[in-house]
């Protein structure tokens, strides 16, 4: 039965060694169609009715994947000890095993191991992954550069037996490898230190702090008061195994996903005049702010103290239910601020989408609810999306960014999207896309103009207006009797 | 029940198996049960035989096919242990055992597992476990030094 050629049995040891460990070696392996077996032949050989094996062909496992910051601030210790433990998120039964460094979320099943440098594997339970000089590239994901500048590969040597054993050892040099994605359109480096305010984290403020951090905006501040509710996971980023967690907390991990080096801080505190002063703080510090809040009171709260701190912000909102949306951008003193808004088309501004039982008791009567109505994350994101976009374009603004030709586009305060004619509304009538070039119609973008009211009790000057049409000095109004 | 789809996608790939030098194996349909299975002998470079036995699931081409080791039986590591005794062994390339006792081979995980695998693709798998599993017992080391993987490209 053995009829072994030694010579055979050598070259296939050699053959299979060159492919495990991805280096050419003297002898190949081939499938011969004709004796229907394996066999080894010369690197470069030509043999007729035969299959290469490729690597592919002995692809069985999967891919583990290491913090290249991580092993540089580990170098000291390293180059000192030979080893240093380090443990894994194991996903899909041990086909991925991802540095815990690099998780935000982590996997249920956590594997153990240690990193080893001119060192023995030192536990036979522990995945050992030995760091090995190489000559290969520094563009190549497989290769690590120390912080001397000599470069390794990964290998990883013994394994427990639900871990991965003969596996591939990627470095994730998270920063880098994310800036080089963004950096041909963004300002990386300019948006790394800009400070988003995001109030309100429902479905769209939820959108709009993720859709920024995967731009690379580098600093969130976010307040909401409520809790991820099963009801809420059909529209919000959040998934159900975060339901219970506070929206700020679900919104900061999925932000550190996106974008692991941001810094975010959390308020999990009401927009109301309670808070007046936390929320003032938050203000004063923000590059852009973005209220995602569904009520009135909420949104000229933060109006008053956005203008008050000269910040930029953006008032995103969807109508009942979602059939459309729009969005309101404040330049204190040089646009209309949302007070403005309000006075100017107070019928727009009042109509807001119900997506909860406290959105609900804002505006119901006792005797009458209002029903809760969210409408489609679908709907919901054609909103947030273009908030997002005005909301990058304020924090460009003073650089000389590709998209700051964009801002001569977007001049208008207000936007304005429809999601579908609902009846009962002003938009009802309107055509179908095919039938119209002209008219409004559905699913486009509106800019729309208005003007700033000089009187504006937050923007303008109410008193100063008040006084001119009674006739009176503001500096020389008599001054109040004492009450009783 | 099998779709007409999956009946005719066996009878390719037993066509594929005879023409590419394949013709080891074959699929069978056992009517009495109307079951599909493959199977045939691999022979190593050294000339040792193994039975091969693969039963086609219902859910194939979807489903992974499990293909197991029949012959010989039990399969012994290098120090004589039952290879199947350690389940699913990352170190021996293998996963759950029939419960025959069969070693299974691990050719491809379930999450790499696409219905354009052909069988000839996992026989061909099959011939390569076999050469590392003689490797090791030449030579003591685990199967995974002999058998590389893939990074999926980023
Ligand atoms: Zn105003």
């Amino acid at each position: 039965m053995t009829t072994s050629d030694p010579n055979q049995r050598q070259l296939i040891r050699e053959a299979m060694q060159a492919i495990a460990t991805r280096k050419p070696g003297r002898s190949k392996l081939v499938y011969d169609k004709t004796k229907r077996t394996i066999v080894a032949v010369a690197e470069g050989a030509q043999i007729a009715q035969a299959l290469n094996i490729t690597a592919d062909d002995a692809d069985m496992f999967g891919v583990l994947t290491l913090s290249s910051e991580w092993i540089q601030e580990q170098w000291p210790a390293l180059t000192r000890d030979g080893v240093v433990p380090l443990s894994f998120s194991s996903w899909d039964d041990g086909d991925a095993l991802t540095q815990s460094e690099l998780c935000v979320h982590a996997s249920a099943s956590v594997v153990y191991g240690e990193l080893l440098l001119d060192a023995q594997p030192t536990q036979p339970q522990l995945v050992a992954i030995i760091l090995e000089k190489t000559d290969g590239t520094t563009s190549d994901q497989g290769v690590f550069v120390s912080p001397d500048g000599a470069t390794y590969r990964g290998r990883v040597q013994s394994a427990q037996p639900q871990g991965a054993s003969k596996t591939d050892v990627v470095f994730a040099d998270v920063e880098p490898q994310l800036a080089l994605r963004r950096s041909s359109i963004l300002e990386t480096t300019i948006l790394k230190n800009k400070t988003a305010l995001c109030v309100g984290l429902g479905t769209g403020g939820a959108h709009v702090a993720l859709e920024l951090a995967k731009c690379g905006v580098g600093r969130f501040l976010l307040v909401d008061c409520d809790r991820l509710s099963v009801g809420n996971v059909v529209r919000h980023p959040g998934g159900i195994s975060q339901v219970g967690r506070a929206k700020v907390n679900v919104v900061r991990d999925l932000i550190m996903e996106k974008n692991p080096k941001a810094h975010v801080e959390v308020r999990a505190i009401a927009l109301d005049q309670d808070n007046r002063d936390a929320i003032a703080n938050l203000v004063v510090v923000a590059d852009i702010v973005i209220c995602g809040t569904d009520n009135r009171q909420s949104k000229l709260l933060l109006n008053e103290l956005c203008v008050a701190a000269n910040a930029p912000a953006l008032y995103g909102g969807a109508f009942r239910r979602a059939y459309g949306g729009q969005i309101l951008r404040v330049r204190p003193k040089h646009s209309p601020c949302h007070q403005c808004f309000v006075a100017t088309m107070p019928d727009e501004a009042s109509d807001v989408e119900v997506s909860s039982e406290t959105d609900a008791g804002e505006i119901a009567y006792s005797d009458r609810p209002v029903a809760v109505e969210p409408g489609l994350s679908l709907d919901v994101l054609p909103i947030a999306n273009m908030l997002a976009k005005l909301a990058l374009l304020e924090l460009v603004a003073d650089s000389s960014s590709t998209l700051n030709t964009l801002r001569g586009d977007f001049d208008a305060p207000w936007y304005l999207w429809l999601n579908r004619p609902e009846p009962g509304t002003q938009y009802a009538d309107w055509p179908p896309l095919s039938e119209s070039s002209d008219e409004m119609t559905i699913h486009r973008w509106y800019g729309i103009y208005f003007d700033r009211d000089d009187a504006c009790p937050v923007c303008g000057d109410f008193v100063g207006s008040l006084a001119a049409h009674y006739g009176l000095d503001p500096a020389q109004l008599p001054s109040l009797e004492d009450g009783e | 029940m099998w779709s007409s789809e999956q009946r005719s996608r066996l009878a390719v790939e037993h066509q594929i198996l005879q023409r590419e030098g394949f013709s080891q194996f074959s699929v069978y349909h056992h009517s009495a049960d109307d079951t599909y299975y493959a199977s045939g002998v691999a022979t190593s470079n050294s000339g040792s035989m193994y039975s091969l036995y693969m039963p086609i699931p219902s859910g194939f081409p979807t489903a992974r096919p499990p293909l197991y080791i029949t012959k010989p039986s039990p399969l012994l590591r290098a120090d004589g242990s039952r290879i199947s005794d350690s389940g699913v062994s990352h170190a021996m390339h293998t996963l759950s055992p029939h419960e025959n006792g069969w070693v299974q081979i691990c050719h491809w995980r379930d999450a790499r597992w696409h219905a354009g695998i052909v069988l000839q693709k996992v026989f061909l798998k099959a011939h390569v476990w076999i050469e590392a599993y003689e490797q090791h017992l030449a030579t003591g080391h685990s199967l995974a030094d002999f058998v590389r993987t893939m990074a999926d490209v980023a």
